[in-house]
């Protein structure tokens, strides 16, 4: 077995008396594509804040490629591979489509080979089909077409390995659906990038994700192939409530 | 009064000329607002610091002739002095979380404001100083102006032209831009935001300690000198809108013509009062100023 790409031990988040999550474990090897799935309220997005730096750990350690990434400032977390999407995609609505995607990539000190980041970001646009919307300000494009420009951002990091989506196919249409599965598997299957994917969506988690990760109450109840977990009754129960004997 | 083209046109000049000068202080308020989020009420006393960098070098060190080295110099201190002042004083505010970040600002930039200025009583006394200027009378057709007006003039439309160069070439200038549009989503670019921070204050700073450096021969350097200035660029902010660079400058142009205007035509001791009286109508008409923004987005 390879060595794991990210290992979260022991995760824990507390808000006043609310345990938003309980030592939640978690280990993705590289180049894997995960589901991170659980009813609302579950700490999912709480979990994604933690790994990403966007709060701050009670207890728990955090490793990428076997380096420590805890307590570590978000922007640092980024810049050594692990990178997010927000929920409601925040792009810069004021810059150009491919200034979104070339600010990542410069951030990395990246700026003499902007030749190089240029064409990564053209590729890019071009799986998205966004080619045509490149010298476009971002906030010209729909809700769906921001979320595939924040994945791509994403993607310009040149050190991302693992990409935490949350909820990237919530309210977008289908066809932008699609686009996105399409960029997700591409850039696992050419460039070897793990992901990590929030997400309610039952028939694409299937599609994309060999395992899921079942999270309840802030804890991770069940881990494995979603047919798998999907029969477990603990699982159902939280998603369906105590069916009545 | 008599009316005459000329002293209309002469007017509607020296106007535009201070106006510049005007549009620069209040660029650097706005761009502090935009991308920290804070306002700095001690930006009269970068203006200050600049003053009396240019006096302590054109009067000592290098002389009138030099006078545009100096501006360099006093622009480039306050930008040193906004870099390293900026992470002890300002970044603790977003470090840890905080109720009440516009109070803390508040608080701590006008602390800033009274130790500078007691500095500058301490270090230099209460008196006024006036660095030399040997620049000749420049004649607009008929019209002559002040040499030392025509310069300040002439270098603030640079300095506004390095700004934007800056801001719209350099990647500096890009991540800039990301952060006063949205200070979580830069980080996740892998953009450390508080050295951003560091940065835009100095800029910010540095635009103030550069119009100082420049109105200088014209204004005079005195411990207090900052003050006019900084309300002037708080009224250019009210006009165009906070955190609106187009309503820095645009604002900044109309204050200066209005004032010039004014003083001309109507009765020169009140210049400072057409400011007001503008501020007052903007207000009325756009309570957000000619180009704020109703609400940001989060």
């Amino acid at each position: 077995m390879a060595d794991p790409l990210l290992q979260a031990e022991g995760v824990t988040k507390r808000y006043g008396g609310l345990v938003a999550n309980d030592a939640v474990a978690m280990t993705l090897l590289p180049g894997e594509i995960r589901g991170l799935i659980g009813p609302n309220g579950a700490g999912k997005t709480t979990f994604v804040n933690l790994l990403t730096g966007f709060e701050t750990l009670d207890a728990g350690r955090i490793r990428l490629g076997g380096r420590d990434l805890t307590g570590l400032p978000a922007h640092q977390i980024a810049a050594r591979g692990l990178v997010r999407s927000f929920q409601v995609a925040r792009v810069f609505a004021n810059m150009s489509v491919l200034e979104n995607l070339l600010l990542p990539f410069l951030a990395a000190g990246s700026a003499g080979g902007l030749a190089h980041g240029q064409a990564r970001a053209r590729e890019l646009l071009a799986t998205s089909t966004l080619e045509h919307m490149a010298e476009e300000s971002a906030g010209a494009l729909s809700g769906g077409q921001r979320m595939l420009l924040q994945a791509c951002a994403g993607f310009m990091i040149p050190s991302a390995r693992l990409h935490v989506l949350d909820e990237p196919f919530a309210g977008i249409n289908p066809v932008v659906k699609d686009t996105l599965i399409d960029l997700i598997e591409r850039e696992n299957r050419v460039e070897g990038r793990a992901f990590l994917i929030v997400s309610h969506e039952m028939a694409i988690v299937r599609r994309l994700c060999p395992r899921v990760t079942v999270m309840i109450q802030g804890r991770v109840a069940a881990e494995g192939a979603l047919e798998e977990v999907a029969r477990r009754p603990d699982v159902v129960e939280a998603y369906l409530g105590r069916v009545a004997a | 009064m008599i009316f005459s083209t000329e002293l209309l046109v002469q007017t509607v000049l020296s106007g535009l000329m201070v106006g510049v000068l005007y549009a620069l202080m209040a660029l650097g308020i706005t761009f502090i607002y935009s991308i920290v989020k804070t306002i700095n009420w001690a930006m009269g006393e970068f203006y200050m610091i600049g003053s009396y960098i240019q006096f302590v070098a054109v009067h000592y060190v290098l002389g009138a002739r030099w006078w545009w080295l100096a501006a360099i110099i006093s622009a480039a201190g306050t930008f040193l002095i906004g870099l390293i002042l900026e992470p002890i004083l300002i970044k603790p505010m977003y470090a840890r979380p905080m109720q009440r970040r516009d109070d803390y600002a508040t608080v701590v930039t006008i602390a800033l404001l009274l130790l500078l200025r007691s500095l500058a009583v301490a270090l230099g006394g209460p008196n006024q100083y006036r660095p030399e200027s040997d620049l000749p009378v420049v004649w607009i057709g008929p019209l002559p102006q002040e040499g030392a007006r025509v310069a300040a003039f002439v270098c603030a439309l640079l300095a506004l032209g390095i700004f934007w160069i800056v801001i719209k070439k350099t990647w500096v200038g890009l991540a800039l831009r990301a952060a006063a549009q949205n200070r979580l989503a830069v980080q996740t670019s892998g953009v450390d935001v508080y050295r951003l921070d560091a940065i835009a204050f100095a800029i910010g700073v540095a635009l103030a300690g550069l119009s100082g450096a420049l109105l200088a021969p014209l204004f005079m350097v005195f411990p207090t000198n900052g003050a006019v200035t900084t309300v002037k660029g708080f009224e250019i902010i009210v006009i165009g809108g906070l955190g609106s660079i187009p309503g820095a400058l645009i604002g900044g142009l109309l204050l200066g013509l209005v004032e010039s205007l004014g003083a001309a035509f109507v009765s020169s001791p009140y210049q400072n009062v057409y400011g007001f009286l503008l501020v007052i109508l903007v207000l009325i008409i756009r309570p957000n100023g000619l180009f704020g923004e109703r609400g940001r987005e989060a």
